[in-house]
C-alpha cells in the first residue's frame, strides 16, 4: 500500500472538529498484513506475566503477532524471548502451554537448545560432513528483546526499538495502580478462557474505553442486576455496575504516547471491590490519591494486544489478531495476593458473571463486533463516525484529574456518564497510522 | 423402572428442553439450592477444581441464577441471544456412578449441536457431564450439573443452551 493510502484512512483535523476512521482500515487484508509486519511483529507486544515463570527454566509458549514464541526464564534467572522453531528445519521445539525444562530437543532430527536459547546439541554434528561456512552460523534459536514492568512481560521481535520503560511511558502509572494493589503484588488465577470472534481485533481496542455502548449493548445485565435489587436491596449491590447510574459519575480518558489509552470514572460502589477491605493499609503505602484511583473503574489499552479492565473485577484480556475479521481473546483473572477467600471468591464469581464469553455481558459486545465487520461489507459503509463525541472538550495535554494522578498525556477528556467520550480512539489510531505508514 | 432408566429419562427431559425452548420446564428440572458449574482448565490436561480458588467457565448457584439467564436468553435485550439459535443435545453414554434411595449420581456425554442462523454457522460443543440427582416430591431433581466442557475455545460465546 502507498503510505497516502494508509494516511487516508484516518480523516484527522481537529481545527474543523473532525475525526474518521475509514472502514478498509478494518477490513482491508493488504491493511491488516502491514499491521502484522510493523506493529505485531515490529514494535513491543504483551507476551505474559512474571508470575507465569517463577522458577529458573520455567516457560510459557505464545505468538507474537504471527510467530511462535517461548519466553523462558534462564537458569541464571533471566526471562529471555526466543522463536519456537528449530534452526535446522524450522519444527517446534516446545509444545506444551507451559512447563518447566532445561533443554529444548527438537523431536525431527534432535537438535537441542538450552533454557536461554542457545544451541546445546546437533545430533552427529562430527560425522555430518559440514562445509566452514555452517560452522560460522549462529544455530541458536533467534533471540526477541524481553523486558519486565511491573511483572508484565512484553517482547519485541524487532531488536531495533526503544526501551519497555519508554515505550510505556505514562500508561506506566496506570500499570502502577494494578500492580501496587497488594504489598505482595498480584497473581493471575488458574484457569482461563479463550474465545473467537468474526471481526477486526480494533474492535476490541475501542469497546474497552468505549463508555457510550454500555446502556444500549447490556441492557440484559442491567436488568439481572435491577432484578437482584429489587429482591434483596442493597445486598445486591455486590458489582460496580449496580448503582452505575444514581449519582453524579465523571468520566474521563487519556491518549499517552505509544498508541496506549486509558478510560477512568468515579466508583458508586467502591464497597463492592475486593480491595476495598484493605483500603487504609492501600492508602498508607501508596497515598490518598492513588488508593482512590485504584477503587475507580478504569479500563487501559496498552497498545497493541493487552488490556486491563478494572470495573465488575479485574480482567487482563489479550488480543490476538488471526485475520481481518477474526480475532482471538483470552481472558485471565488478576488477583492482588493475600485478599481474604471471601473477597477473593466475590471477585471470581464478579468476574465470570461479566467477562467470560459464557457470562451475561462480553457476548452482547463481541457479538456487536460481529454485526460492526458484517455491515461493513456494503461497499457504501467508508466514514465511520464512531469518534467525535467528547471532541469540544478533549484538550491536548492533561486535565486536573491527570494533574491528580500526576500523568501527561497527550490529551484528556472528561464529563459526565452520559457524554460517552469518544477522544479515547484518536490516540491509538493517530499512532497506529504513524506506525503503518513508516513500515510502508 | 430401573434407577438407570430413570436417571436416563431425566436427561432426556432436560436435553429436550434445551432443544425445544421450554425453559420453564428446563427450570423445573432443578432443585432451588442447585449447582451448575462448567470449569475452566488450568492448562492442556488439568480443568480447575476449586471454584473458590480458580475461575470457572459458568459458576451458578441456585435455580433463581440459572433464571437469570432464561431471562436474558428469552427477553429480547441481549443482541447475543437472537435470533435463538438452533440446537440438537445428544445425550449418550449414561452411567451410574451412585446409586441409593436418595441420591444418583449419573455421567454422560453431551454433544450439543448449535446452529447459528443468523450467521449461518454451526458448532459442535462436547462435554463429560455429571449429574447429582435427589428425589424431591416423589421425582428425580438435578442438585448440581457438573459439565466438563472438552473444546473450550469458544467461538464467540457460550450459554446454557450450548451444553
Amino acid at each position: 500500500m502507498r503510505r497516502a493510502d494508509i494516511a487516508g484512512l484516518v480523516d484527522d483535523r481537529p481545527a474543523d472538529g473532525v475525526f474518521r476512521v475509514h472502514a478498509d482500515a478494518f477490513r482491508s487484508h493488504q491493511v491488516f498484513d502491514l499491521e502484522m509486519a510493523t506493529i505485531f511483529e515490529g514494535g513491543w507486544c504483551f507476551a505474559g506475566l512474571d508470575c507465569q515463570v517463577p522458577h529458573a527454566h520455567d516457560f510459557f509458549t505464545t505468538r507474537i503477532g504471527r510467530q511462535p514464541v517461548v519466553v523462558q526464564r534462564g537458569g541464571d534467572g533471566v526471562v529471555r524471548a526466543f522463536l519456537n522453531a528449530c534452526r535446522h528445519k524450522g519444527a517446534l521445539v516446545c509444545h506444551l502451554q507451559r512447563g518447566n525444562a532445561k533443554t529444548h530437543s527438537c523431536q525431527y532430527h534432535g537438535w537441542a537448545y538450552d533454557s536461554s536459547g542457545a544451541n546445546v546439541g546437533i545430533k552427529l554434528l562430527r560425522q555430518g560432513e559440514y562445509t566452514p561456512a555452517f560452522h560460522a552460523e549462529s544455530h541458536d534459536l533467534h533471540a526477541a528483546r524481553c523486558e519486565v514492568y511491573q511483572g508484565l512481560i512484553f517482547v519485541s521481535l524487532n531488536r531495533d526499538v526503544p526501551p519497555l520503560r519508554e515505550h510505556l511511558g505514562g500508561m506506566a502509572t496506570f500499570l502502577d495502580l494494578i500492580a501496587e494493589q497488594s504489598p505482595q503484588g498480584m497473581e493471575v488465577l488458574p484457569g482461563t478462557v479463550t474465545y473467537t470472534y468474526r471481526a477486526n481485533w480494533k474492535f476490541q481496542v475501542e469497546n474497552t474505553g468505549d463508555v457510550y455502548h454500555f446502556t444500549s449493548t447490556h441492557p440484559s445485565y442491567i436488568d439481572v442486576l435491577s432484578g437482584r435489587k429489587a429482591q434483596q436491596g442493597a445486598a445486591a449491590d455486590t458489582t460496580t455496575y449496580a448503582r452505575f447510574r444514581e449519582k453524579e459519575l465523571v468520566r474521563g480518558s487519556m491518549c499517552f504516547a505509544g498508541g496506549h489509552s486509558a478510560m477512568w470514572g468515579s466508583n458508586p460502589t467502591p464497597e463492592a471491590r475486593p480491595l476495598y477491605e484493605s483500603l487504609d493499609e492501600v492508602a498508607a503505602r501508596v497515598g490518598e490519591a492513588r488508593a482512590r484511583w485504584m477503587l475507580y473503574v478504569r479500563n487501559i489499552t496498552v497498545f497493541p494486544n493487552v488490556q486491563f479492565a478494572e470495573n465488575a473485577s479485574l480482567q487482563m484480556r489479550v488480543i490476538r489478531p488471526l485475520a481481518p475479521d477474526l480475532t482471538e481473546m483470552t481472558g485471565y483473572c488478576l488477583a492482588a495476593k493475600g485478599e481474604s477467600p471471601a473477597a477473593r471468591e466475590r471477585r471470581i464469581r464478579q468476574y465470570e458473571e461479566f467477562f467470560n464469553p459464557s457470562g451475561l455481558a462480553t457476548p452482547d459486545d463481541t457479538t456487536a463486533y460481529e454485526d460492526c465487520q458484517a455491515g461493513m461489507q456494503a461497499g457504501r459503509v467508508d466514514w465511520h463516525q464512531g469518534y467525535m463525541r467528547g471532541m469540544a472538550v478533549v484538550q491536548g495535554g492533561g486535565d486536573r484529574y491527570a494533574e491528580e494522578l500526576g500523568v501527561v498525556p497527550q490529551t484528556s477528556a472528561h464529563g459526565g456518564f452520559e457524554m460517552g467520550d469518544e477522544t479515547i480512539f484518536h490516540g491509538p489510531y493517530r499512532y497506529w497510522r504513524d506506525r503503518l505508514v513508516a513500515g510502508a | 423402572m430401573s434407577a438407570l432408566l430413570e436417571a436416563s429419562a431425566l436427561l432426556y427431559a432436560e436435553a429436550a428442553a434445551l432443544d425445544e425452548r421450554r425453559w420453564d420446564d428446563w427450570l423445573a428440572l432443578f432443585t432451588a439450592d442447585c449447582l451448575y458449574h462448567v470449569p475452566a482448565w488450568r492448562d492442556e490436561v488439568t480443568p480447575t477444581e476449586d471454584p473458590t480458588r480458580e475461575v470457572s467457565i459458568i459458576h451458578c448457584s441456585g435455580r433463581a441464577q440459572l433464571a437469570e439467564r432464561v431471562q436474558r436468553i428469552t427477553g429480547g435485550r441481549s443482541v447475543a441471544s437472537m435470533p435463538p439459535p438452533r440446537t440438537a443435545h445428544v445425550v449418550s453414554n449414561v452411567m451410574l456412578a451412585e446409586e441409593s434411595d436418595a441420591a444418583l449420581r449419573v455421567k454422560s456425554v453431551w454433544a450439543s449441536h448449535v446452529f447459528n442462523v443468523k450467521r449461518q454457522d454451526q458448532h459442535v460443543f462436547f462435554s463429560r457431564v455429571e449429574h447429582l440427582l435427589v428425589r424431591q416430591d416423589g421425582a428425580w431433581r438435578i442438585a448440581r450439573r457438573h459439565a466438563l466442557l472438552l473444546n473450550d475455545r469458544l467461538p464467540t460465546m457460550l450459554d446454557v443452551y450450548s451444553l
